[in-house]
């Protein structure tokens, strides 16, 4: 049961992630560009998450973290750049 | 070791719950028009599946995923609603037109436009 779930779990997020990407580079303008890949990082955090708790490896824990802070500087550095057309 | 099994269960619970709203959010990014309502699938559904993930995290998990866990939901929970703020933002002072049927657009820069055109500049407002 433990073990179904986990499976069913990574493969569906793992097609997630793949959505996440197509809208990435299929979005129709820059902000809804930055806020797809904004997405996309959340669903790859949620996928190390997930492995990292089922192999009970806590190394991938660090991943998703430094993960989360660089998605939040780009995030902020990216839409700064949208918005100002420069980034300082 | 009953405690172990309702810890085990509790953990699937909360990754079915994770997944059914990150799901949703990722949906949600595809249906909605523009910008402005597609943050709203993503700064609230997605973000709280991938919260419902490190809960499952820290119910199952053992000691040294426990405090990780807990410290990337911490950090999420700050991190999340500024992000998307900061993109809702820059999409407007860009002046990114309001696609939805119903969106208003409370300054009056003109950025509302229910045919999908985008608008160049805004009109004067006098």
């Amino acid at each position: 049961m433990h073990e179904t779930v986990f499976y069913v779990a990574v493969l569906w997020l793992a097609v997630l992630g793949v959505a996440c990407g197509a809208k990435v580079l299929l979005a129709r303008s820059a902000g809804s560009r930055i806020l797809a890949l904004d997405t996309l990082v959340v669903v790859l955090i949620g996928l190390l998450v997930l492995w990292s708790n089922a192999e009970g490896v806590p190394f991938f824990m660090d991943a998703a973290l430094m993960l989360a802070v660089l998605a939040f500087i780009g995030t902020l550095a990216a839409a700064h750049f949208h918005s100002d057309g420069r980034l300082f | 070791m009953s405690g172990l099994d309702v810890g085990a269960v509790l953990g699937d619970l909360l990754i079915g719950v994770g997944l059914l709203l990150t799901t949703l959010g990722v949906v949600g990014i595809y249906r909605m028009p523009d910008v402005y309502t597609q943050l709203h699938a993503s700064g609230k559904a997605a973000f709280i599946g991938t919260l419902a993930f490190l809960a499952a995290a820290t119910v199952a998990g053992k000691g040294a995923v426990d405090a990780k866990a807990i410290l990337i939901a911490l950090f999420l929970v700050l991190t999340a609603p500024v992000a998307a703020h900061v993109i809702a933002r820059a999409s407007y002072k860009r002046g990114e037109p309001m696609v939805s049927a119903d969106a208003i657009d409370e300054s009056r820069r003109g950025l509302v436009d229910a045919g999908g055109e985008p608008v160049e500049e805004a009109p004067d407002t006098d």
